[in-house]
């Protein structure tokens, strides 16, 4: 092959404009894939006495990347924000957040309680859902099925719904870094209940920390 | 197992608003819509239930003052009217006083409301008691018949 004709494949290859990913802005969007997909719900409030549990517990979004997680925390309004007797829970894969669940029939879940105003409620809330997503608080393996808040006009409320409820040696290190995301003191107690005593007037919790 | 420590999800963290993937407006528009609704039943309340202290150990006893009635030996119960206002005794429609030394209150005659009466009918029809009190003093008797008196009587000495 001659020079000239190296030369004419050469500027044929277009090098100067490749067409891959990298070419566009537009089309190169690397994303941080998690662990699980997450599925966001919302409990609205009722506001007419015919509205059940059901009609009020809806799906709001489900994300499986860190970009996808940040565009929708962004996007929805904060804990604080939210009218009382609301709920956000974000639960993995397809699990419903609720008891009957068979995901979540035989767990329980570690609670704290902040009652008064909480200014710092958005941000513990956001603290929980990163622990949660990005699977630091469970170093053994998927234990955690989802994190909830209730908002209250007297308290809020942050619980993390964990599979078992008899595993104590992991449900205990998963509530010692939980207490530590909530930025709990020694004083303020994280109790865990089990689901099977959550029909109870007044449930006892199995662990407290 | 993908792993992300908090700092690592901040330094993702896009800095300016990114699209999602559902109806966010919708979304806003009912926790709008809910917020409204509730402030407009916390004002509702707050309008209509005024919130006492006592609101966690039930409501408070209200005591009304009963109208004091004296009934008599023959039934009759009418009202006492001892405890009268002052005031009215300045209005001079009552308790006036007539100017003797003594200061005695010339008796005023009854309105119609120390009239009234407190009939409490006897409803068990087997008792031995009239229906109705007012009919004792029709019923009374005058006499009575003293049996031990009868015993002792002179009649039976003879």
């Amino acid at each position: 092959m001659s020079v000239e004709e190296v030369t004419q494949k050469a500027q044929d290859l277009n090098i100067d404009q490749p067409s891959t990913v990298l070419s566009s802005e537009k089309e190169f969007q690397l994303k941080h894939p998690l662990n699980s997909k997450w599925t966001l719900w919302y409990t609205k409030p009722p506001v007419d006495k015919s509205e059940s549990w059901s009609d009020l517990l809806r799906p709001v979004t489900s994300f499986e990347t860190v970009e996808e997680f940040w565009a929708i925390h962004n996007a929805i309004p904060k804990p604080r924000y939210l009218p009382f007797k609301s709920d956000y829970h974000l639960f993995r894969n397809d699990i419903r957040p609720e008891w009957e669940d068979p995901t979540n029939a035989k767990g329980g879940k570690w609670t704290h309680q902040f009652w008064g105003k909480t200014p710092d409620i958005d941000d513990l809330w956001m603290r929980a859902l990163l622990a949660v997503i990005g699977e630091t608080i469970d170093e053994d393996n998927s234990e955690i099925n989802g994190v909830v808040i209730n908002i209250r006009k007297s308290a809020y409320k942050i619980a993390i719904w964990t599979k078992s409820a008899d595993n104590k040696e992991a449900l205990t290190s998963i509530g010692s870094k939980f207490k530590t995301v909530l930025k709990l003191g020694d004083d303020a107690q994280l109790e865990f209940l089990p689901h099977s005593s959550a029909s109870e007037k007044h449930p006892q919790p199995s662990l407290v920390l | 197992m993908a792993r992300y420590t908090e700092e690592e999800l901040f330094q993702l963290k896009p800095e300016s608003d990114v699209p999602v993937n559902f109806d966010i407006d919708s979304f806003r528009a009912v926790i709008d819509k809910v917020k409204e609704i509730q402030g407009l039943q916390e004002e509702e309340f707050q309008q209509f239930h005024r919130r006492r202290s006592s609101h966690h150990h039930g409501k408070p006893k209200i005591k009304h003052t009963k109208p004091k009635i004296t009934t008599d030996s023959d039934g009759w119960s009418t009202f006492d009217n001892v405890t009268r206002r002052k005031s009215s005794v300045a209005a001079g429609g009552s308790g006036v006083f007539n100017g003797s030394d003594d200061e005695t209150p010339i008796k005023e005659t009854p309105s119609i409301a120390q009239e009234t009466l407190k009939v409490k009918p006897n409803k068990n029809i087997s008792s031995t008691k009239p229906a109705d009190s007012r009919d004792i003093v029709t019923d009374k008797a005058t006499n009575t018949f003293n049996a031990f008196a009868a015993l002792e009587s002179d009649d039976e000495d003879d």
